[in-house]
């Protein structure tokens, strides 16, 4: 069926239906952060309430056009990417906050709410909304609840998944579901709710969400220490778990600490260069933090460390870290997003990093990660001189050797970023036949007509 | 030349700031408090002076309770010499500060007072004047460059019009501007090496004597009223037509 034609059939719907088909809005719109696909959308189409998308839903299945639910197209694994002139269904439109219950310190969304909004609401109501991630200023609450999103504090506090005590979908056949409807414990058989969670837009649209806040934490005080080798990353985390109440511990490389300097115009931390550093984030405890230091600088792991003195120097080393990404987006990168348990990670880097730097010494690799869950990503930045289909191709290689370590022990080949459509050839390498024919056969129940984002996840 | 360094202890300059709710004051408990950032600024001018070899010792004080201890470590794990305390429970104006400060300047005779150009709780902008005047030397306020020679020093400082580079005799009070420099970060080590360095604590009575109190009363502490929400308009006609209604066009 043909765009224009689609179009006018929605019009006939939706008397005042939002939407462009201008070029530089479908490729804005019609991708997230990943650009190893040609975007193709259709039309992009804005709904404003639960019953324009239901009623959209509805006139897919009817005509047989097929939907790309879209957020705020942060995503790494190209899982809100159109490429078959679909109509991409952007959520931005609706993106009040809805209610707020200060007994049950649930506030329900729309599901265009910036995160940013919600840490900020939150914060207003002297509470807190723990899941933060660098791109909270543009992500969207129904973005990370399709993808259930990680990021920088799930250590303590966990992912998006836990914070969601209530949705409201509208499905793939357009019946909108109330799902858990807020509440904390409810014993009823299957919760939908958690299929929806992570589902990546393949069997239903989050319209709305009762996201449960929490009390904020006590002072936190942020760290940054230069480390002399890989394997003292997990040394020194042992040590700091035991003393310090750790809300985040994350790590990367020299290399990557180099491309966030020269991004951001920013001196490096350290006097001398390092192979590798951390940053914990913690609850304040001067004593405590001077037992971890000392006994790693007698084990020879820490070589220096600094202690943010205030809440804009926090936020400084922060930057050290959460502009990684941003600083070599331009190299066009392939990303990695791997996990295994924590138990296993220092045997998982060393062995990775000797696979990695023996098969491809060309490739310079950025190693960084939220390694206190197990979460490392390992960026490969395209050489200048290679074309970027070359480029994808010798990635996807890789790809085999690294998710077959994977798969030897047990991990994730996407630990936070999902499945998209890059990682979607590679699912097998972390769920077995048996589970991904499940899979299929659940889609099949929401989505008989494979109408919302084909090609994605199963 | 010994460098004198004055902080205050204050609540962290990216606090959401809270009036307590009879009015009496902001509330501090369980709030970060660190170094007025432009009192940071002049700790770290002091280090940078001292280690282009100009000064031989810096010496950091500071007026509050005891948990300005606290600020005054951090000042000595950046690396200042020493650190006094002028203990006392009360909050003070600035004319009460500058003359206890002016006690420590008499004893200490320092060749160069530096401090922030203001606090950020009462943004007052006094102390700094008001020292140099009891003491009866130059001034030079809200510098973002300085340049120490013999017994003079040239400071650029931030005006209204742009900037203005004026030559001060030593011994002078500086106050510092944001540009001037950007202070380092507190490494590990030497938080532990600060433990070990001299910090004394002089009770505040001791630092006044003969000192007239002339303060002003604070009757309330109120938050400003919140700003209306803005809306937003579907078209050019309007937001003219929303102008006209207000008067504005």
């Amino acid at each position: 069926m043909e765009i224009t034609e689609i179009i006018n059939c929605l019009k006939l719907e939706i008397a005042n239906i939002e939407y462009t088909t201008q070029t530089d809005d479908l490729n804005t719109y019609g991708q997230d952060w990943t650009r190893f696909h040609q975007v193709d959308a259709g039309v992009i189409v804005f709904p404003k309430t639960v019953e324009q998308v239901q009623t959209i839903v509805k006139l897919a299945n009817k005509l047989d056009f097929k939907l790309v639910p879209s957020g705020g197209r942060t995503g790494y694994s190209g899982g809100a990417v159109a490429t078959q002139k679909e109509v991409v269904v952007s959520l931005e439109k609706m993106r009040q906050i809805l209610d707020f219950n200060v007994d049950d310190s649930q506030v329900i969304v729309q599901a265009g709410v910036i995160t940013e909004q919600l840490h900020r609401y939150a914060e207003e109501k002297g509470l807190f909304y723990p899941v933060d991630f660098a791109s909270s200023g543009s992500s969207q609450i129904g973005g990370n609840i399709a993808t259930n999103a990680g990021g920088i504090r799930v250590l303590r506090y966990g992912m998006t998944r836990d914070y969601v005590a209530g949705l409201k979908v509208v499905t793939a056949t357009g019946e909108v579901l109330n799902l858990n409807q807020g509440l904390i414990k409810n014993a009823t058989g299957y919760d939908l709710r958690h299929l929806m969670i992570g589902s990546e837009g393949t069997l239903g649209i989050v319209v709305e969400a009762t996201m449960q806040l929490i009390k904020p934490a006590v002072e936190q005080s942020v760290m940054l220490l230069a480390l002399s080798s890989l394997d003292a990353v997990m040394r020194v985390f042992s040590i700091a778990k035991q003393q310090l109440n750790l809300s985040a511990y994350e790590f990367f490389t020299d290399i990557a600490l180099n491309h966030v300097c020269g991004h951001r115009s920013l001196d490096k931390p350290f006097d001398e260069s390092a192979p590798c550093y951390v940053l914990c984030e913690f609850d304040e405890d001067e004593e405590a933090v001077m037992q971890v230091f000392e006994q790693g600088m007698e084990t020879g792991d820490i070589l220096d460390g600094v202690i943010s003195q205030s809440l804009e120097q926090g936020q400084l080393f922060w930057q050290y870290r959460e502009g990684i990404s941003e600083s070599i987006a331009h190299f066009s990168p392939y990303k990695n997003d791997i996990a295994v348990k924590v138990s296993l990670v220092p045997d998982f880097m060393n062995k990775l990093d000797a696979l990695v730097s023996q098969h491809y010494p060309q490739f310079e690799l950025v190693w960084f990660g939220h390694i206190g869950d197990g979460n490392l990503h390992l960026n490969i930045i395209k050489p200048d001189d290679m074309n970027i289909d070359d480029f994808k191709a010798e990635c996807e290689t890789v790809n085999t050797h690294v998710y077959g370590l994977i798969q030897q022990m047990g991990g994730s080949i996407s630990a936070e970023h999902g499945v998209g459509m890059i990682k979607k050839p590679y699912l097998g390498y972390s769920r077995s036949a048996e589970e991904l024919q499940l899979l299929k056969g659940i889609k099949k129940v929401f989505d008989p007509k494979n109408i919302l984002n084909p090609g994605k996840l199963v | 030349m010994k460098i004198l360094v004055a902080i205050k202890r204050v609540v962290d300059f990216n606090v959401r700031v809270q009036v307590k709710p009879d009015g009496s004051g902001v509330a501090t408990d369980g709030v970060k408090m660190s170094i007025n950032p432009f009192d940071e600024i002049a700790v770290e001018e002091a280090l940078r002076i001292k280690e282009a070899g100009k000064a031989d010792e810096v010496i950091v004080v500071t007026i509050g309770n005891n948990s300005a201890q606290q600020q005054l470590r951090t000042a000595l794990a950046m690396g200042a010499d020493r650190a006094i305390l002028i203990e006392t429970e009360s909050e003070l104006q600035s004319l009460k500060a500058a003359t206890s400060l002016l006690n420590v300047v008499e004893k200490e005779q320092p060749g160069m007072v530096i401090m922030g150009k203001q606090a950020i709780d009462g943004d007052n902008n006094q102390t700094p004047q008001m020292l140099a005047t009891l003491w009866k030397r130059p001034q030079a306020t809200f510098v973002s460059k300085l340049e120490i020679n013999d017994d003079t020093l040239l400071a650029t400082r931030e005006v209204d019009e742009g900037l203005e580079t004026i030559e001060v005799r030593l011994p002078a009070v500086i106050s510092t501007d944001l540009r001037l420099n950007e202070p380092r970060f507190v490494k590990l080590p030497d938080i532990m090496k600060a433990k070990r360095k001299p910090l004394d604590i002089i009770a505040i009575d001791e630092t006044l004597s003969g000192f007239e109190d002339k303060e002003l009363t604070i009757q309330k502490y109120e938050t400003p009223q919140a700003r209306q929400k803005g809306i937003m308009v579907e078209s050019v006609d309007e937001l003219v037509a929303l102008l006209k209604e207000k008067g504005l066009a």
